[in-house]
């Protein structure tokens, strides 16, 4: 059997933008779905009691469905109920943030109960506000030790980045699987994406270990 | 805009049927990958260098990498490297049990070295030989130690066999897109679709809450 590479280097541009738009939806879709799990979590522990069932609803429903019916719904569905048609790229930021939200705020609800209660006792005993507590003595140790779980999150978010080329976003996945169909050579092309993705995924998951290693003293109490 | 939500309702069988297949896959996995991620993991920590190396590689790289693509791979890759070609649910089925495995390796070592050393020290003084030690002694209390984390692992398989709809196994996503398109009732199957999942969905994610709570770990 022959395998022709050259099949990637005439296509790199091609499957190089796919990396961007890969790297530029997960990167995007991080930071959107970490301020609103951390938004979620915190009005689910500090919030009006009517909000929490409301949370966690949402939480266990995101947990419940796949993340291919959230993308595909938001997609196809949503222009139907909403009269807005969303173009892929910002269907599959909206589909996936509301998606992995939920498993932020999860991360972020663990860490910030991981904080002994005896220390928000003792810090509102000293005459802190409730809300100079959370910012300061609980949240600056929680943050950390919710680290490594975001670290893995992160990576959760570059591989559900792939499942958004179910809907048509130009990322590494869909374009490779465009180059595949126009080449007739899908071992050289999957393989060569598979290569990719393991290249973005392991620094991201070994990285965000060796970052925990040196500041997990920070999160000690 | 005119919804006709009968739709879902006439295509009763077929939606059945799909998510009887998903129930399938979801099972023939777990039972392909719990075996398999034990052998793994047992490699990983007793064999040989380079066996030890080889197990290695294989969980990081799966541990690493979009199932979606390891779908795609397998249809497309498979069948152009043993020259022979699989069912599409076969092939679907290989490239989650693939997945799951790499995964289920990860709890298990994770589960084995969580019980002490000198557990299998003291087995082993008593006479057993390895196996019987890790089997007898090891095993048992390891096993009860990971039940939550296989637990939300199944709940992430059973959302991930949605998947292989890319190469049409007939599955409960797969079903619901096709009669999708063959409707052209966009909003109502695909509304149908989330709700089936969440139906399903909801009960396993509070009952992995539940073993949490029960087998937590507290020393």
């Amino acid at each position: 059997m022959d395998f022709d590479f050259s099949v990637i280097t005439g296509h790199w541009h091609f499957l190089g933008s796919g990396v961007l738009v890969t790297l530029a939806l997960a990167g995007l879709s991080g930071i959107t779905s970490l301020a609103a799990g951390f938004i979620a979590a915190l009005a689910r522990l500090y919030g009006p009691r009517w909000l929490r069932p409301v949370i966690v609803l949402y939480i266990d429903s995101m947990r419940a469905v796949p993340v291919l019916v959230v993308l595909v719904w938001t997609f196809f569905a949503l222009p139907i109920v909403a009269g807005v048609t969303l173009p892929p790229f910002w269907a599959a930021l909206l589909g996936l943030t509301v998606h992995l939200a939920a498993y932020a705020a999860e991360i972020v609800r663990a860490g910030i109960e991981s904080v002994r209660p005896g220390q928000t006792r003792a810090a509102l005993a000293l005459g802190m506000s409730r809300v100079q507590v959370v910012r300061r003595i609980v949240l600056p140790q929680a943050v950390v030790r919710m680290l490594p779980a975001f670290g893995s999150l992160l990576s959760v978010t570059i591989k559900d980045t792939a499942i958004a080329s179910v809907i048509a976003v130009p990322e590494l996945m869909r374009q490779s699987e465009t180059v595949a169909g126009q080449s007739f050579q899908p071992i050289e092309v999957y393989t060569f994406a598979m290569l990719v993705y393991f290249l973005l995924l392991f620094p991201v998951t070994r990285g965000v270990d060796l970052v925990y290693r040196r500041v997990a003293h920070l999160g000690r109490s | 805009m005119a919804l006709d939500w009968s739709v879902v309702w006439q295509h009763r069988d077929v939606l059945a049927a799909a998510t009887a297949t998903t129930f399938l896959l979801t099972i023939a996995t777990m039972a392909i990958a719990v075996p398999c991620g034990i052998l793994v993991a047992a490699l990983r920590l007793y064999a040989a260098a380079p066996v030890r190396a080889a197990a290695t590689a294989y969980v990081e790289l799966f541990r690493n990498l979009p199932l979606i693509l390891v779908v795609y791979w397998a249809f497309y890759v498979v069948p152009i490297l043993t020259g022979f070609g699989l069912p599409p649910l076969a092939t679907g089925l290989a490239a989650l049990a693939l997945n799951v495995t790499a995964y289920n390796a990860e709890t298990f070592r994770a589960g084995i070295n969580s019980i002490r050393r000198g557990q299998s020290e003291a087995a082993m003084a008593l006479g057993m030989s390895r196996v019987q030690a890790l089997r007898r002694v090891v095993l048992p209390q390891a096993l009860r130690r990971i039940l939550p984390v296989v637990a939300s692992t199944w709940v992430s398989l059973f959302k991930d066999t949605s998947l292989v709809s890319v190469i049409a196994v007939s599955e409960l996503a797969y079903a619901s897109m096709q009669i999708r398109a063959q409707t052209y009732r966009v909003l109502e199957m695909l509304t149908a679709m989330a709700v089936i999942y969440w139906l399903l969905g909801y009960p396993q994610a509070k009952l992995v809450d539940w073993i949490q709570r029960r087998y937590a770990v507290t020393e």
